[in-house]
């Protein structure tokens, strides 16, 4: 009795370990990515006065996403808190509001170059809007047709030519963003997208520039070649999903002839027994 | 006589053929009331040459270089005729298998097939597991995506914890400090050589251990479901009263075979990323740690067990326990009584086990 009971008791035991066994390895721990430690945030975040105030609006940025953190636009040394602030080190600190078109196209090259261009370029140091005015600063996120909107556009004028020129691109945005998606989803299904990856990286800029233009028939004009653009790798994206569904529809016959078989395999044997 | 027939002549009256195919298939008798699982064997040989022969086309194009692996793989995915096909069917191939293996595995655990005299059987069938086990933990490597990187990277940094020679240990598995080109060259020679090798031995054994013991007795449908063994002497339990394995079993292991297929063609083809998830499409990058990376299904409950412990030294204990627990279970369970009803402590501890094992792994999932 004792002894079936030290057996059931190493059974059980058996069963549980069962639960956690298996293989020793593939031990994989939770690896969530932290965004980098540095002196800047380590003081401007504990910061309750105006010091303080951009540290929130970055981290939910575009920046803090893409890795861009305080010393990559206002320099100095973000691992020497003596030195961080320092001139030595790089440091620049607030630019004037003349100097913010030249401070943020030091990345943005090719935006600046149109926004010189622009009328609101051209108006810059006399009353004309900066980088900052539509995009904000610490708080800048991923750019897309809302940007032009009555609300913002008519602070300094009416809102009619910026109208036109929404209207013009909205389409353009529209498949910009489906065709985006639909390459995210074919990548992460182990379609090589890299070269339609590329293809709308560039389409995606060229319309980009588009928004720093204010001529309305220029616009109009460029939309219209980025559709024509956008309809090409529509036709490859189309494609591809045209040749899974063959697949899928190759798939049914296969997984159905196997049914088929089995179902014969097993009638074949009932006979024989 | 047709030249068929002559030809069949001539090799029978050279190597025995008809009395050879009568031994083996005609008269070699199972038991009258065998059942499905005992299909699980056959499919498992199934999904192993399936893998071989899925293995051998993506040898074809596969590059063993830390540079090139992953556009390699790309190449197959993208540009290979049928390359999605090979490449899908050998990672759900490997899933499927270790599914398999756990049919297997609680099939024989149920009906006490591990009981004596088959101990080698069940210990030979525990290195196969763990063999499979391995073979997948090296393949997950070999496409040099986030996923595999970084799953390898903290799959070997847990042998770390081991004392003393853990550092060595990593450094030895690694081939260097950290992963990278070493470590790809060492997994993919234990994948495509080493393992795989030692599985088709142990296959041979299992084989060989299956026909010196003979095919065990369902504990279903009998009055007496005890173990008749003794252990007096060597006995070939054969089943007079049997059923031919050729027609009538193969029929039913055809029919179990190809009903796995079709689980296996509905993965394959509308379910294709479901293994996959969107890190296996990005390639490695030692810089850019991902957010969370989770282990396949299979290692989970490991995965949860080592989260769910105090220290990650216990984690690794505990499991070795179990594992050398797991293999020495036909020493450890002496009992003669083989039908699961008939022992109600195990067949609910068996049960909670499956629940807690699954219940680990959906929260490992979701944790």
């Amino acid at each position: 009795m004792i002894r079936s009971t030290i057996r059931h008791i190493a059974l059980a035991a058996l069963i549980l370990c069962l639960a956690s066994s298996i293989a020793i390895g593939a031990v994989v721990v939770d690896t969530a990515a932290k965004p980098p430690a540095t002196v800047c945030l380590a003081c401007h975040g504990s910061q309750t006065g105006p010091g303080g105030i951009p540290v929130k609006p970055w981290q939910g940025s575009v920046h803090a996403a893409g890795g861009i953190g305080c010393q990559d636009c206002h320099g100095g040394d973000p691992k020497d808190a003596v030195n961080a602030m320092s001139p030595a080190r790089g440091f620049l600190g607030v630019p004037a509001e003349q100097g913010i078109p030249a401070f943020c196209g030091r990345c943005h090259v090719g935006i600046l170059e149109d926004y010189l261009k622009s009328a609101h370029g051209r108006a810059l140091g006399k009353g004309g809007p900066t980088c900052v005015t539509c995009h904000g600063s610490h708080e800048v996120q991923k750019v897309t047709l809302e940007i032009i909107n009555e609300k913002r556009c008519s602070a300094c004028h009416t809102y009619e030519r910026a109208a036109r020129i929404k209207a013009a691109m909205q389409e353009v945005e529209r498949n910009l963003v489906r065709i985006d998606g639909e390459i995210t989803r074919l990548k992460q299904e182990g379609v090589d997208t890299d070269a339609w990856g590329k293809q709308l990286f560039a389409v995606r800029n060229r319309y980009h520039r588009l928004f720093h233009n204010v001529d309305v028939a220029l616009v109009r004009k460029e939309s219209a070649a980025i559709r024509g653009e956008l309809d090409k790798l529509d036709d490859f994206l189309s494609r591809t999903d045209e040749e899974r569904y063959r697949r899928k529809i190759a798939g049914a016959f296969a997984v159905g002839g196997f049914l088929v078989a089995a179902l014969l395999a097993h009638l074949l044997a009932k006979s024989y027994d | 006589m047709n030249p068929l027939q002559k030809l069949h002549t001539w090799i029978d009256v050279r190597i025995g053929i008809d009395a050879l195919l009568k031994k083996e298939l005609t008269g070699y008798l199972l038991p009258r009331n065998i059942n499905a699982w005992y299909s699980l064997g056959s499919i498992l040989l199934v999904l192993f040459s399936i893998q071989v022969l899925t293995g051998i086309l993506l040898l074809v194009y596969y590059v063993p270089d830390a540079e090139k692996a992953f556009q390699s793989v790309t190449f197959i995915m993208n540009q290979v005729p049928f390359g999605w096909l090979f490449r899908t069917c050998h990672a759900v191939g490997s899933n499927l298998m270790i599914l398999a293996l756990f049919g297997h595995l609680l099939s024989v655990l149920f009906m006490g097939s591990y009981k004596s005299p088959r101990e080698f059987n069940w210990l030979s069938g525990f290195v196969l597991f763990n063999l499979v086990m391995g073979i997948s933990l090296t393949g997950y490597l070999l496409p040099w995506s986030q996923l595999s990187f970084w799953a390898t990277t903290v799959a070997t940094n847990s042998v770390g914890v081991v004392p003393v020679i853990g550092e060595q240990l990593v450094e030895f598995l690694r081939g260097a400090k950290s992963v990278g080109p070493p470590t790809l060259s060492r997994f993919f020679v234990l994948h495509v050589v080493v393992i795989p090798a030692t599985i088709a031995g142990m296959i041979g054994l299992h084989l060989f251990l299956l026909k010196r013991t003979g095919v065990s007795l369902p504990p279903f449908g009998l009055s007496d479901t005890r173990n008749a063994w003794r252990g007096e002497q060597y006995r070939y339990e054969d089943h007079p009263d049997g059923i031919p394995f050729f027609p009538n079993f193969a029929l039913r292991d055809l029919s179990s075979i190809l009903l796995y297929l079709a689980l296996f063609g509905t993965v394959v083809f509308f379910l294709p990323n479901l293994f996959f998830p969107a890190q296996a499409f990005v390639p490695a990058d030692p810089f850019q740690t991902p957010d969370r990376i989770k282990p396949e299904w299979y290692f989970l409950p490991n995965y949860q067990t080592l989260r769910i412990l105090p220290s990650e030294l216990l984690g690794l204990a505990v499991q070795g326990a179990a594992m050398t627990f797991l293999a020495l279970l036909p020493f450890i369970d002496r009992g003669t009584e083989r039908h699961p009803l008939k022992r109600p402590l195990f067949l609910t501890c068996c049960i909670c086990g499956i629940l807690t094992f699954v219940g680990l792994m959906i929260w490992g999932h979701y944790s």
